[in-house]
């Protein structure tokens, strides 16, 4: 990896964790685990967009691992991660579909699976069906929430320095 | 590919569209309300407690001790039951407060517990639960 693009993707991925920091600090409004802005999901939609699906998984990777060395507890690591891995996987796939359009589409994709992600990880770890009586709310905030991401990932594309892309 | 990609947005926006619908149907509209509910608490899935809410006489607190260590306090009132207090840090059991129905459990997931309410009239909360799993 060339030290340019090396030093960018280390850039969003500083970016991504001071969003989530920034993020942790809001009480949540809807005491329902699992909902949240999960603003820092426009830093890994960013990526994805400007570099590769490769690249935007390395960034969060290691946003998800700092993050939970940083604040979180051992059990939120596997959350984020399958999270993560759920909505990547959907916006890489959106995206390839839609292009660079429509980015609001690809963002509430991207909402709506990774909670789709926690909460399949969350009846793995609890073993009881009655976590997915959350299903219809978790679905509804990721997929507003998602939308409010995709469009601040495509506002933001554009004032980001244009040497921070490949 | 420009008609491809629309057909393909449409498509998109029709499908969140209508999970957004059946979420908001589902949150929404209101089920009956039972005379009475049983407490199910359970712990990394198997029920360790019933607790008839109905026959509560006046309000007492126990603990419940995870496998890891993690406590929580739970409170039983006359026809409601929460957790009141625990160890684990972000606490959102407590804020979710007290149950009286059994549209939403309260759950604690670093303790894996869950806690949930089921009609006193339902024989078993598993047949509830196989309802939930076909709709969705």
């Amino acid at each position: 990896m060339p030290v340019r693009k090396l030093t960018a993707l280390a850039l969003y991925t500083t970016l991504s964790l001071t969003v989530y920091a920034v993020e942790s600090m809001i009480p949540p409004l809807i005491p329902i685990p699992g909902i949240k802005l999960g603003l820092a999901n426009i830093i890994t939609l960013v990526v994805l967009r400007r570099y590769s699906p490769g690249d935007a998984c390395l960034v969060l990777t290691a946003r998800i691992l700092l993050s939970s060395l940083l604040f979180g507890q051992a059990v939120s690591l596997l959350y984020s991660l399958a999270g993560g891995a759920f909505s990547l996987l959907a916006m890489y796939l959106t995206g390839r579909l839609l292009g660079r359009k429509m980015s609001f589409l690809t963002g509430a994709m991207g909402g709506l699976t990774h909670n789709l992600g926690q909460l399949l990880t969350a009846l793995v770890l609890t073993a009881t069906p009655g976590v997915l009586a959350y299903l219809p709310f978790l679905a509804l905030s990721g997929i507003l929430t998602g939308l409010f991401t995709g469009l601040a990932a495509a506002f933001s594309e554009r004032l980001l320095p244009s040497h921070m892309r490949h | 590919m420009k008609k491809k990609s629309t057909r393909g947005a449409v498509l998109i926006g029709i499908f969140l569209l209508m999970v957004s619908a059946v979420s908001l149907w589902y949150i929404l509209v209101p089920r009956e309300r039972a005379s009475g509910y049983i407490a199910d608490l359970y712990q990394e899935g198997k029920l360790i407690l019933s607790i008839p809410l109905s026959a509560v006489p006046e309000a007492y607190t126990f603990t419940v001790t995870g496998s890891d260590g993690c406590k929580n306090q739970v409170e039983v009132r006359p026809g409601s039951i929460g957790i009141v207090s625990a160890d684990c840090p972000d606490k959102l059991c407590v804020r979710q407060g007290f149950l009286s129905d059994s549209v939403l459990p309260v759950t604690c997931l670093p303790n894996r517990l869950v806690i949930r309410l089921r009609p006193a009239a339902l024989p078993s909360e598993n047949d509830q639960e196989a309802v939930d799993i076909i709709t969705y």
